[in-house]
């Protein structure tokens, strides 16, 4: 059965890349624009991969990300961040939240800083979730 | 504390990064969610003759406007805050209006272009379109200071221009939101020279009584808070006393009601507004009638 990979990405030329990768290589895309979305789709779908990007409307990657690692039955999700936004800042501003009395979260699964081949992204997938 | 959101509207002409770095003290008020929003002018990409749609040029402004958010926002992540951003082609004003709904901002910061075709869009009767049609508070915000350094705290010392209509009255109520990075709000009431046209010296005095006693209940309302205040009536010409009145009182700020209702004494108000937003060298917070409920 076909595994389900959840995009939260606000780019629609993003969006389009991972998805043609993703049916490409036999998995079901899911796709949301923001982290709010993102979230209710990861709560309704259970994903077997999200890709997260970072900047983006209405809810962040990082809030989002924080967000699906609090939920139980979310958590051991894997994580791919997919974004323009520099690894460095992504850890930093978790560790800020961390300080103002947030639950400290784990590393992402893996982070990529934008763009990515095809052929990685499929074989960082592959690699993941099989 | 309600996390606060603020709609950070910018052309990079007018509004960079250290703008919005002085705005930072409104983290004690709450506002941890920055939201940009860069607009690419239609006509800027639009069809051309011979040329059609223009959208590699819209390509690359995207990606300019992508590469200065990105920079941006990493610095605001960095400190622990939330941040969005959009980049969108169209009408700034539509597209402000727009995202500051969808968005649910508690604040519209804009700038004041000096020249160019937008000159009016932001600092003039554009900005009383803005408050015509949204019920949040605009912040046109000049945060270079006449010395030519950056105005640091622009909420530290605001000036609250009061002329008793509702719009006024709710912009008391909306200050002292930020009572935490207020130091001292000086409230005047600037009566126009035709007001007191033709009336005995007693009447002037009477006027200047009720008025003054009308000023100090403001202040007692912000003392109430916690907050300090002192009050100053003003006669003349209602922009140019305000602004005398900002540099007086070294204001870092000028606060008035604004609404875009029919009515003459509505119009008078957008006028005033127009005015200030446009020819002030002072940030000035305009607050239209309705403001939404707060949730706290």
């Amino acid at each position: 059965m076909s595994k389900k990979v959840l995009t939260v990405d606000d780019d629609p030329d993003i969006i389009s890349f991972v998805k043609t990768v993703l049916e490409e290589n036999n998995y079901i895309p899911l796709i949301a624009r923001n982290g709010e979305v993102g979230l209710d789709l990861a709560r309704t779908e259970k994903p077997d991969l999200v890709i997260l990007d970072v900047l983006m409307p209405k809810q962040s990657g990082i809030r989002m990300y924080r967000e699906l690692k609090a939920e139980e039955s979310l958590k051991n999700t894997p994580v791919i961040i997919l974004s323009g936004i520099a690894k460095r800042t992504f850890l930093r501003s978790q560790e800020a939240l961390t300080e103002f009395g947030d639950q400290p979260v784990p590393e992402p699964d893996l982070y990529i800083e934008k763009p990515v081949e095809p052929d990685e992204l499929a074989e960082t997938i592959k690699n993941l979730i099989g | 504390m309600k996390e606060r959101k603020l709609l950070f509207v910018t052309q990079f002409e007018e509004l960079w990064f250290d703008a919005l770095q002085s705005l930072m003290d409104l983290r004690k008020s709450g506002f941890n969610h920055v939201v940009f929003l860069h607009v690419i002018e239609r006509d800027k990409v639009a069809m051309h003759r011979g040329k059609g749609y223009l959208k590699d040029e819209e390509t690359k402004l995207r990606e300019i406007a992508n590469i200065r958010f990105i920079d941006w926002a990493e610095s605001l992540f960095e400190q622990g805050m939330e941040v969005g951003a959009y980049i969108v082609v169209g009408n700034p004003l539509p597209k402000i209006i727009s995202t500051a709904e969808e968005e649910d901002v508690d604040l519209i910061v804009t700038g004041h272009h000096k020249k160019g075709k937008v000159e009016e869009l932001y600092a003039g009767s554009e900005t009383v379109d803005i408050l015509k049609r949204t019920s949040t508070p605009v912040l046109v915000y000049k945060y270079m200071l006449p010395s030519g350094k950056i105005n640091e705290r622009p909420f530290e010392r605001p000036i609250l221009a009061m002329d008793w209509s509702p719009a006024s009255e709710r912009a008391v109520n909306y200050l002292i939101k930020f009572k935490d990075i207020i130091k001292e709000v000086v409230v005047i009431n600037v009566a126009s020279e035709k007001d007191i046209k033709g009336a005995s010296a007693m009447d002037i005095q009477a006027t200047r009584k009720k008025n003054r006693q009308r000023l100090d209940e403001i202040c007692d309302i912000f003392r109430r808070e916690g907050m300090e205040a002192d009050s100053h009536l003003y006669i003349g010409d209602t922009c140019v006393e305000i602004e005398k009145a900002a540099q007086e009182r070294e204001a870092t700020m000028i606060v008035a009601g604004a609404t875009g209702k029919s009515g003459l004494k509505e119009i008078f108000m957008g006028n005033v507004a127009k005015k200030l937003a446009k020819y002030s060298a002072f940030p000035t917070l305009l607050v239209p009638a309705n403001i939404k409920p707060e949730i706290n």
